[in-house]
């Protein structure tokens, strides 16, 4: 079914200007397994913490996050395997699920120790909506940008501004007001922004809606106290250590007291019901505990390279809605990273976000993997880019140019 | 491809690059971020980790026991009993009411009270109730409430109440002792506590396997087996309580021991209290054992040690008679008896004791001045004064094992002093010279016993955590107190007051004849804090023995203002003498004459 499917938007949807397949870049699953394994093994690490701290069964938070992990698997298949093209021409169903799961969270009873309805619940099931929300509006606004830039209306305020404040207004309301999700809301917005940007936005009209957003940011701080309690003890972390600076406070004693080797895998007590959410918010901080400046800088080195390699393939490939897809999982992840980790070391202040394929949560987890997935299917169509002629003093011209590589030539 | 969509797809990596490039730029940002909270940070970051992470624990000893005699067995007097402290941790607790309610339904008290404390700011630690039993604690665990803890602590158990409460002293909630057995001997009970340094959870759980922890167990406190007789104590407990209301008394004290080892046998005072519920005692002086450190003037009882002085620096022999004036001009004051004043008329040493003559004390200082003599010298003063301070051993404490002890006074020997003569007339009979009960049983027993003081115990021996026993053997503070034969000469005298008293009426005095039953009164003006003495208010005190072929144990006691129709003496502290007396014979306590 799926693939006589796929086969006729193959056919319909021919505006994909992918060029020749080739091998895909298996580094970028290389790094993403790397990361995925790390979280694991960080997981178990904590296990008894988590266990004592919450009162669950031995490994109980192990165990969830490797069926995570496998659904993950699945996921990724799916958009490593699914054409970019029928994703995209998705992208209605896709945003209606979106839409659907945020307002169910909605309607869902909330848990009283997190007042927000961020969580959609059916039975011993539970996922995050704005997960959903990021994956969609990913698909969506790839295939809107591309399609503006065919048409030359990227620059056109009625056909692209106007719709792009609205889906702003719209992340305002929904994911900021209604979930109290600034760090995904965030996310979101980074992702527009880049997205819109690279697609050729003047930068002065991206700064109009740039400010536009920052007041809406600056209304959405002032106006909650937990927000404005939270810049508070960002800016001063040490003053209120035991109120509502508790966590970020704790967050960079963890950090800190690593010191430059770190305290061991098995040691470190801070995941010992110190640390608030050390398992999935504040894993980075139980990590750096853990490894030190040593490992740590090791874990962003290797979240540098794998975003690196995303970022070839979006510079690699040719088609449009493929790039800004490839972008857009570049900024989702890289943005993610750096505001859950740069709460964690006393940069930005404590946002409630998950760090990409390391924190404890199925939901980031499998959309993320997902995620990556487009970029891996992309990997296989981007052109090849001949290197600088070397000038050798040898004459022989198998070393001038390159091709010893197959299946990246420049048609 | 055209050249259009060239340059349009080099605008759109050349902004992909700079997206990059910022991306690279956070990055490094966050790296030199890393550098400063790990490596230039550290210190302050690991110090702050430490000061939540690191729980320094005293693992407390257990405090040994105090133990008496009953029988030939030894019994636990002060046991030991685990009870907790229900502690909050305000910032873990999550839903304060819940909590709350959960623990008044366990242990009572109110709830709004309990949700005041689980509210208090900028604090890790609160108390909420101290003392709650085993099964409460292990009640409140099992609910397993975040921010509720509970810390064990060994409190003192008293299975006979208020029994030698005043003895015993108390066990503080930190754990110290305070007066008494308690306090003096805190250092042998506490033991040495272990040492726990672990790396802990937040609810302060050691993390077990931690490279770091450091674990010295406790060395457990000794047994204090006190020579304290079970019975005895108790027995004179029921008396004092009786006599103290028959006598109308402010406070009743006395003191049974052994006269040749320094063991007390027994030792109270009345009122007392019962340190289990040492808190709620709201006027503390009544911690305070009276029988060593409330000093007072003894009266005519210091007659005894003034006689024993005398005859042994051979000032007078036990037979001799004088003609007492009734009254002596020293220092153009008159030295009357205010007892049983009988007149001007020949006397003797027997009827100085019986009829409680300050006359007669006062020219017993006379012979110890020179023979035969009516004036007091500084040789008199410098012989009564060296006596009582260096063989009695007054205005001293004893060093007996209480938490405080008074020292008592006795005048210098001044002889510069103008009215040192008639200071020194009255100290002769007990006035202006203080001590407390057990210092002057002591000073007694060297007499009782041929010469040698004894310092007064409590501890007769102590029991390791293993098992070993150390024995407190009787210590010899000085051995020629005065001569052996001073025993002899002075007993029937003292034998001869009790049965005075009887046939003058003191029906309680009469004792089975195959016991020996000797003592003197004591009737003492009570000094006005301003100066003078009160008129109409004085205590009595008394200090005897009571044996078969010889005294087995001595007795002495301070009756404070009794409301009594007599002499304070007589009629205050004699009927106490003579009901523990009685106790000690009917109980068979006394070995009687063979």
């Amino acid at each position: 079914m799926v693939s006589r499917h796929v086969a006729r938007q193959l056919m319909v949807d021919s505006d994909l200007n992918l060029g020749r397949k080739h091998r895909p870049d298996y580094w970028i699953m290389v790094w993403g397994l790397i990361l995925i394994t790390i979280g694991v093994v960080l997981l178990y690490s904590i296990s008894p913490a988590l266990t004592e701290t919450n009162h669950v069964k031995n490994n109980y938070y192990l165990y969830r996050q490797l069926i995570a992990i496998f659904l993950s698997f699945i996921g990724f298949y799916a958009t490593y395997k699914i054409p970019l093209s029928v994703w995209r021409s998705y992208y209605k169903p896709l945003l209606i699920a979106g839409i659907l799961a945020t307002l169910i969270a909605y309607a869902m009873p909330v848990n009283p120790a997190y007042p927000a309805h961020r969580w959609v619940r059916l039975g011993g099931f539970s996922f995050q909506s704005v997960e959903l929300v990021k994956f969609a509006g990913l698909v969506w606004f790839s295939g809107f940008l591309a399609k503006r830039v065919k048409e030359g209306t990227i620059t056109n305020l009625k056909k692209t501004l106007r719709p792009m404040l609205l889906v702003l207004l719209g992340v305002g309301v929904i994911i900021v007001g209604i979930q109290s999700d600034l760090g995904s809301a965030g996310v979101i917005i980074a992702m527009m922004f880049t997205m819109a940007y690279v697609a050729g936005l003047p930068l002065k009209k991206i700064g109009i809606v740039a400010a536009i957003v920052l007041i809406g940011l600056i209304l959405a701080v002032v106006s909650t106290p937990y927000r404005l309690q939270r810049i508070e003890a960002y800016l001063h972390p040490q003053t209120n250590c035991q109120g509502s600076g508790y966590q970020a406070c704790q967050a960079l004693i963890a950090v800190g007291s690593g010191g430059f080797m770190g305290l061991g895998l098995g040691n470190g007590a801070q995941a010992y019901g110190y640390l608030p959410e050390s398992d999935n918010d504040s894993i980075f901080a139980i990590y750096a505990e853990k490894f030190g400046f040593i490992g740590s800088t090791i874990l962003v080195l290797i979240f540098a390279a794998f975003f690196t390699r995303i970022k070839n393939v979006a510079e690699g490939v040719s088609d449009d809605f493929s790039k800004f897809l490839v972008l857009g999982v570049l900024t989702w992840l890289s943005v993610q990273a750096l505001i859950n980790m740069g709460a964690m070391v006393g940069l930005l202040p404590l946002k409630g976000i998950t760090l990409p394929f390391i924190s404890y949560g199925g939901t980031s987890m499998v959309f993320t993997t997902a995620a990556v997935g487009f970029v891996f299917q992309a990997s296989q169509y981007t052109k090849y880019k001949p290197k600088q002629i070397i000038h050798s003093t040898v004459n022989d011209r198998s070393k001038q140019t390159n091709y010893s590589r197959l299946g990246r030539v420049n048609y | 491809m055209d050249q259009a969509n060239k340059d349009y797809e080099g605008l759109e990596n050349k902004r992909l690059r700079l997206w990059y490039g910022l991306l690279v730029l956070a990055i490094v940002i966050f790296i030199l971020q890393l550098f400063n909270d790990q490596v230039i940070r550290y210190n302050h970051f690991k110090t702050a980790a430490l000061n939540d992470q690191l729980e320094q624990y005293k693992i407390p000893a257990t405090r040994g026991l105090i133990e008496a005699k009953e029988g030939n067995s030894i019994v636990p007097i002060v046991l030991n009993q685990k009870l907790y402290t229900l502690f909050a941790d305000p910032p873990l607790i999550k839903n304060v009411n819940k909590t709350a309610s959960k623990i008044a339904s366990i242990i009572g008290g109110s709830v709004s009270n309990y949700e005041n404390l689980m509210k208090t700011k900028n604090t890790q630690y609160v108390v909420l109730a101290y003392k709650i039993s085993s099964s409460q604690n292990s009640k409140i665990l099992s609910l397993k409430m975040p921010g509720i803890g509970s810390q064990g602590q060994d409190y003192r158990e008293y299975p006979n109440g208020s029994l030698a409460a005043q003895v015993l002293g108390f066990v503080n909630t930190q754990g110290v002792g305070e007066y008494g057995l308690e306090q003096a001997m805190n250092k042998q009970l506490a033991g040495t506590p272990g040492e726990l340094k672990a790396i802990t959870d937040a609810n302060g759980v050691p993390l077990a396997a931690n490279k770091g922890n450091i674990d010295i167990p406790p060395v457990n406190g000794d047994n204090v087996v006190t020579t304290l007789n079970l019975g005895m104590q108790t027995q004179m407990e029921q008396i004092l309580a009786r006599d103290y209301k028959s006598t109308k008394s402010q406070e009743l004290s006395a003191i049974i021991m052994d006269p040749y080892n320094g063991h007390v046998l027994a030792m109270a005072n009345y009122p007392t209290y019962n340190p289990a519920n040492y808190q709620n005692v709201t006027n503390p002086s009544i911690f305070q054992n009276a029988a060593v450190d409330y000093p007072i003037e003894p009266g005519s009882t210091m007659k005894t040690l003034t006689t024993a002085t005398a005859l042994n620096v051979g000032a007078i022999t036990p037979y001799e008679s004088f003609y007492d004036p009734a009254h002596w001009v020293i220092d153009g004051f008159n030295i009357t008896d205010i007892k049983q004043d009988v007149g001007a008329r020949e006397q003797n040493i027997a009827s100085i004791l019986a009829l409680s003559l300050n006359t007669g004390a006062t020219w017993m200082l006379m012979q110890m001045s020179h023979p035969g003599g009516t004036t007091i010298t500084g040789k008199g003063i410098t012989t009564w004064h060296d006596y009582m301070v260096n063989h009695f051993r007054l205005g001293q404490p004893t060093g007996i094992e209480q938490g405080y002890e008074a020292s008592g006074y006795v005048p210098p020997a001044n002889l510069n002093d103008p009215s040192i003569n008639l200071r020194y007339a009255n100290t002769a009979f007990g006035q202006g010279v203080s001590m407390t009960a057990i210092q002057q049983l002591s000073a007694y027993d060297s007499i009782i016993d041929g010469g040698t003081y004894y310092k007064p115990t409590l501890v007769s021996e102590l029991i390791k955590p293993n098992g070993q026993v150390i024995n407190n053997p009787p210590k010899v503070e000085e051995r020629n107190v005065v001569s052996p034969k001073i025993a002899h000469e002075e007993e029937p005298l003292l034998e001869n007051v009790v049965k005075a008293y009887l046939h003058g009426g003191f029906s309680f005095m009469n004792f089975p004849s195959n016991y020996i039953v000797g003592g003197k009164t004591g009737t003492a003006q009570v000094a006005r804090p301003t100066g003078g003495y009160y008129k109409n208010i004085f205590n009595g005190t008394y200090i005897g023995f009571v044996g078969g072929n010889q005294p087995e144990y001595t007795i002495v006691v301070y009756n404070i203002k009794p409301a009594v129709p007599g002499y304070a003496g007589s009629y205050g502290s004699q009927p106490v003498f003579a009901d523990l007396v009685h106790m000690l014979i009917n109980e068979g306590y006394v070995t009687p004459k063979n």
